[in-house]
């Protein structure tokens, strides 16, 4: 159903479609293979229908018993075997071309996702990609499977029973020859002024449907309304009014195909009046005529199923616009560093007055000044938006200061390997991912090799342990899809045993108490605690009852530091800092 | 099988719409037999007339044949209007059948079907049973008529040749699909858990791309992709491979048939039938097998379908969680909330959610809630809604039982500010009216202003009318949780339920929601659930829930 295609200007179509063809060079060999079967499918049915009018002519004219048509009717047999192998092969080989592409283009695909790196990865939405990676793909497939193979096809087969209707009985072959080109002149015509309307309906049918489960999702808020009964009405009647239009659009849609119909159907009963009258005056022989009768309805089949053929090809078309887009994004312009940081460096970290926009020109950083340094723990508070997250990423290098620069150890980050200073690096997210797999391996994330042991220490450490080992599976308990079955505490403990496995010299830590119970919350400071000890850290924190025992808070406000120092010292200065920690204190007391 | 009768009984409103289209389905599947036939045998009988064998009066045939293309033509025209008129007619009746029934069991029985894919099960199981008259019911009601009337007509000229044809149409209508969709259900499966994995594994690694980096584990990722890709192909090749052995085998049955057919009517030929009737038997046995190509598909259709009505009757099929009071006595006029040793559980066999709880809420007063997930704070709410039943105890407003009430009663004094509030996705002004459909633009606007978003609102593109995003994210947390309690003050309830109305806000923000709570909660008896020690301010007593039990700590 052609939801996702606002239509797509000819000329992006025509070059989307040389971007497909240029793909299929890839698949020569099998995409041949199936065109050349099915063309001798193709020539087999023309000697089928020549076998089935001999007998026909035999026994209907010459009056010849059984015995006399077993010589053509074993040949019949022989033919139904042919065509049967030949059809499978053509499926067979015609898959074959598809899957050749489809896995190629997902390993590209996602080889240029990584290229890209986080900073375009955080603009995009996991169901987008994921949906291009699977689905589109796939739907590129029927290109190969279908619209290729079959195209030259449906120009061979007709042209190849003309080459029979022509001797025997050219007038047939004149009423074929016209109404042919009709067929596809007809459909284009038609389909592209109902190809809208469709999409329009099919658009609405979509909002219908949103707006059914829209209702259904919000079942208790109506409840506690008690507008929940009345919905059902409205429900009934917009599903009538969208009956109503579809109709109205549907009664000229149904007219392309009943004009193709009306072609194929018409031409077939006028060929056969024709050969029949023919016949009647002795102009012709049975079994020239009778081939004639049989090959018809065939050689309009496959024009018929060029509807189908066009519709793949658009789909794919349709598809492969946004692949060919993400194959062509310009990866960053930065050359990556290739400076090494010593292991026993000191890891002096230092923020040089910057800046940094996501959008050209809208800075939501600037001069933003600090440093950090192995043992020392800094905090960033601030309101939403104010800028936290994109000074932690900052630092992980996954965007680049567009203003000023960070230097570790006196080398600017720009110029340190990628690889090299990750590797210093544990980090945890808002919210962390728990890839498919066993916790054990989900902890053994940056380093594969560790042992059980290894594990298990890094488990309790972050006070994972007890709850892994209460699960009946332990550390070999599957967990899925977002952490399917664990609670959001005991997802991000799973993570900081991951951080304290890597055992880094940095550890950034993104709101790690936020949205839990107490209890949970004591069980995660405690373990962020121990992992702080003879590490850097810098740690994000919306709420300020955390972060009172940092060595040093940075207060952000729109993007720059308002204020910064130890928590006694920012209560002195009564700041944004001091303000918003007596609100606190006087909604606590 | 119930579950397929009960199907059709879902058609009940519009069964002249559903036979028109089978019946104009068959008949054009007959037309289209019915023109080749006729056609070979109007040439065979020319050409024995143009040899002087024959006798023909050729205008009636020569004028059938061209009437069979009209009707083919004509007939596919209206069938496909009817089909899908009778669809859609079909569609309204399914989504208002299905709310109908949805909507007594809102929001208590449904939550057993939690854990998210409720409603992404329901989407598409709503939306394989739309195609069921389409892609089931018309395909196979066509078949069974036009197979049976093809077989009556052959049978008139042979009964061999018409048993012939039909253990044809049986084998490649009815047992090699069959055969085929059972050998395809493994791999079709396997297909689709196969690319669910696939999808997960792509959304995880897309989430979780940064740790990937970090960890440095992105390489063995990438190539862990490429295998699920091509363990994915591989399925899809066997399912394809399956088809293709299907198809090809319908096709060669076909062609058997047509072949065994000739064999048993040649010897015929002078013995009750003739010639042109032979050419006749030829064409229409080869053109039969068209009734039944739609088969396969729908036996496809058939069983995905069947498993989508079979998950819809069950959610339909629970019993509602609440059972209402016959007569219902007069709603009470005080509003002071007391539950007396209140014990509740979700089933026989589970533990007591809530355990002999005991509390007043003195008319205008405001009870804060505090306990860890899971210690029955939403249990709690299910019992005062009425979404769910309690099993010993009792709860009273203004001295009222809350069973001798109806829960339309029960929640139209109630106003809930919850944490995950639904706002509808349509404009702001629809998500306010749904608490009160008549309330003029003032009192709209004065609502607003209670709950302090009044400038906010007016500063959006559309003011009253900007549509909300879905599931607002049009809105920040903090507005949407605004809005909601703006519905609160326009319903104007006596009761007041506030289920952890500042989670996950700012620090800013929530103080704009408190200062809001505290104009919401004046005069109000409030029941508010938090474990923020700000909001508790608020209270004037707090009641400590632990696993189902409950002690109440005055301030």
């Amino acid at each position: 159903m052609a939801l996702h295609s606002a239509p797509i200007p000819r000329a992006t179509a025509k070059a989307l479609d040389t971007w497909l063809r240029s793909r299929a060079k890839a698949v020569r060999l099998p995409l041949t293979a199936a065109i050349g079967i099915g063309a001798c499918g193709g020539l087999l049915l023309i000697v089928q229908a020549w076998l089935l009018a001999h007998v026909v002519d035999s026994v209907v004219i010459d009056h010849l018993g059984l015995s006399s048509a077993w010589p053509f009717l074993w040949g019949m047999l022989a033919v139904f075997v042919a065509r049967a192998v030949v059809s499978l092969f053509a499926d067979a080989v015609a898959f074959e071309a598809a899957a050749g592409v489809k896995q190629t283009l997902r390993g590209e695909l996602t080889r240029k996702i990584s290229a890209l790196g986080p900073g375009f990865v955080a603009g995009q939405r996991t169901g987008d990609l994921t949906n291009l990676l699977l689905e589109s793909v796939d739907e590129l497939g029927k290109y190969y499977a279908e619209y290729l193979p079959q195209m030259p096809l449906a120009a061979f087969i007709p042209a190849a029973i003309l080459v029979f209707v022509f001797p025997t009985d050219w007038v047939s072959g004149i009423i074929m020859l016209i109404s042919a080109p009709l067929i596809p002149f007809f459909m284009i015509l038609i389909g592209k002024g109902t190809e809208r309307l469709n999409q329009r309906q099919w658009r609405k049918l979509a909002w219908m449907s949103a707006h059914f489960f829209d209702v259904i999702e919000g079942l208790t808020t109506l409840k506690l309304f008690n507008a929940s009964r009345a919905e059902g009405e409205i429900i009934g009647r917009i599903s009538d009014d969208y009956r109503r239009s579809t109709m109205d659009v549907l009664r000229v849609a149904f007219l392309s195909s009943l004009v193709l119909e009306f072609f194929a159907t018409v031409s077939i009963a006028m060929v056969a009046v024709y050969i029949g009258f023919r016949l009647y005056y002795g102009d012709m022989h049975f079994l020239p005529g009778f081939m004639v009768l049989l090959l018809a309805p065939e050689f309009f089949k496959p024009l018929r199923a060029m509807g189908t053929q066009y519709h793949a090809r658009m789909e794919a078309i349709g598809a492969s616009e946004r692949i060919v887009a993400l194959l062509e994004t310009k990866l960053p312009e930065r050359p990556a560093g290739q400076n090494e940081l010593s292991s026993s460096a000191r890891l002096d970290i230092r923020f040089q007055d910057v800046g940094f926009a996501y959008r050209a020109d809208e800075l939501v950083l600037r001069g933003i000044d600090f440093g950090l340094a192995r043992g020392e723990r800094v905090a960033l508070v601030g309101p939403s938006g104010s800028g936290k997250s994109t000074i932690a990423r900052l630092l992980l290098g996954f965007d680049v200061p567009d203003e000023g620069a960070i230097t570790v150890d006196g080398t600017d980050l720009r110029d340190i390997g990628p690889e090299n200073w990750v590797a210093r690096i544990a980090w945890m997210p808002q919210a962390p991912t728990l890839f498919h797999g066993s916790i054990g391996d989900n902890i053994r994330l940056g380093q594969p090799g560790a042992d059980e042991q290894a594990v298990r220490r890094a488990a309790s450490a972050a006070n994972a342990a007890a709850f892994i080992e209460r699960l009946p599976q332990g550390y070999d308990t599957i967990v899925g899809d977002r952490g399917q079955g664990l609670s959001g505490g005991e997802i991000r403990r799973v993570a900081l045993a991951r951080a304290f496995l890597k055992n880094a010299d940095l550890v950034i830590l993104d709101e790690p108490t936020a949205s839990l119970d107490p209890e949970t919350a004591a069980l995660i400071a405690d373990a962020v605690e121990r992992l702080a000890r003879d590490r850097a850290m810098l740690i994000i924190a919306h709420r300020l009852e955390s972060i009172t025992e940092v060595d040093r808070i940075l207060v952000l406000n729109e993007g720059r530091i308002v204020e910064s120092g130890s928590h006694a010292a920012l209560l002195a200065q009564n700041g944004l800092y001091a303000e918003t920690s007596a609100l606190y204190h006087e909604m606590l007391s | 099988m119930k579950d397929f009768l009960r199907l059709l009984w879902l058609f009940k409103g519009s069964w002249r719409w559903v036979l028109a289209g089978v019946g104009l389905t068959a008949l054009v599947i007959l037309a289209n037999v019915g023109l080749l036939a006729l056609s070979g045998w109007f040439i065979a009988s020319m050409a024995l007339a143009g040899l002087g064998l024959l006798h023909l009066e050729y205008f009636m045939p020569a004028a059938s044949i061209r009437g069979l293309a009209i009707i083919r033509t004509g007939g596919r025209y209206l069938e496909r209007l009817i089909t899908h008129e009778a669809t859609f007619r079909f569609l309204a009746q399914l989504r208002v059948w299905f709310y109908e029934h949805l909507e007594p069991l809102a929001p208590a029985r449904l939550q057993y079907y939690r854990g998210g894919d409720l409603l992404s099960r329901i989407r598409a199981d709503i939306d394989s049973l739309d195609n069921v008259y389409l892609r089931v019911l018309v395909p196979t009601a066509s078949a069974v008529i036009s197979v049976l009337l093809m077989v009556l007509f052959l049978a008139w000229f042979s009964p061999h040749v018409a048993l012939a044809d039909f253990a044809g149409l049986l084998l490649a209508g009815v047992v090699v699909p069959l055969i085929a969709l059972r050998l395809g259900r493994g791999p079709g499966a396997q297909a689709v858990a196969l690319s669910g994995t696939f999808r997960a594994d792509i959304a995880d690694a897309i989430r979780g791309f940064g740790e990937l980096l970090v960890y440095q584990a992105l390489a063995p990722k990438l190539a862990a992709l490429d295998r699920s890709s091509a363990a994915l192909i591989a399925t899809q090749r066997h399912a394809a491979r399956i088809n293709g052995v299907w198809s090809a085998a319908t096709l060669l049955i076909a062609q058997l048939s047509l072949w065994v057919c000739v064999i048993i009517a040649i010897p015929l030929v002078g013995r009750g039938i003739d010639g042109p009737d032979f050419a006749m038997i030829g064409l229409f046995v080869l053109a039969s097998f068209d009734a039944v190509s739609a088969l396969p598909a729908a036996y496809n259709a058939l069983g995905q379908t069947l498993a989508a009505a079979r998950r819809i009757f069950e959610v339909i099929d629970t019993r509602p969680a609440v059972s209402e009071p016959s007569s219902e006595v007069l709603a009470p006029s005080q509003f002071d909330l007391r539950v007396d040793n209140l014990k509740m559980r979700y089933g026989e066999t589970q533990a007591w959610a809530l355990d002999d709880i005991s509390f007043a809420i003195p008319e205008g007063s405001c009870l804060g809630v505090v306990g860890q997930t899971g210690a029955g704070k939403t249990s709690l709410l299910n019992v005062l809604l009425r979404f769910w039943d309690f099993q010993e105890g009792n709860v009273r407003i203004g001295g009222v039982s809350l069973r001798d009430l109806h829960g339309e009663t029960v929640r139209g004094l109630c106003a809930v500010v919850a944490q995950q509030t639904h706002l509808f996705n349509t404009s702001i002004r629809e998500n306010l009216l749904l608490a009160r459909p008549d309330a003029t633009e003032e009192e709209l606007c004065a609502a607003l202003r209670d709950a302090d978003i009044f400038d906010e609102v007016m500063a959006m593109p559309a003011g009253l009318d900007t549509v909300v995003g879905e599931v607002g994210t049009f809105l920040s947390g903090g507005q949407a949780r605004r809005i909601a309690m703006a519905r609160a003050f326009l319903k104007n309830a006596p009761l007041l339920i506030l289920d952890e109305p500042t989670e996950g806000l700012d620090a800013v923000s929530e103080r704009a929601v408190l200062d809001t709570i505290g104009r919401l909660t004046r005069g109000r008896t409030t029941l508010l659930i938090t474990h923020r020690p700000q909001a508790l301010r608020l209270a004037d007593a707090v009641l400590v829930l632990e696993k189902g039990k409950a002690r109440v700590r005055d301030k």
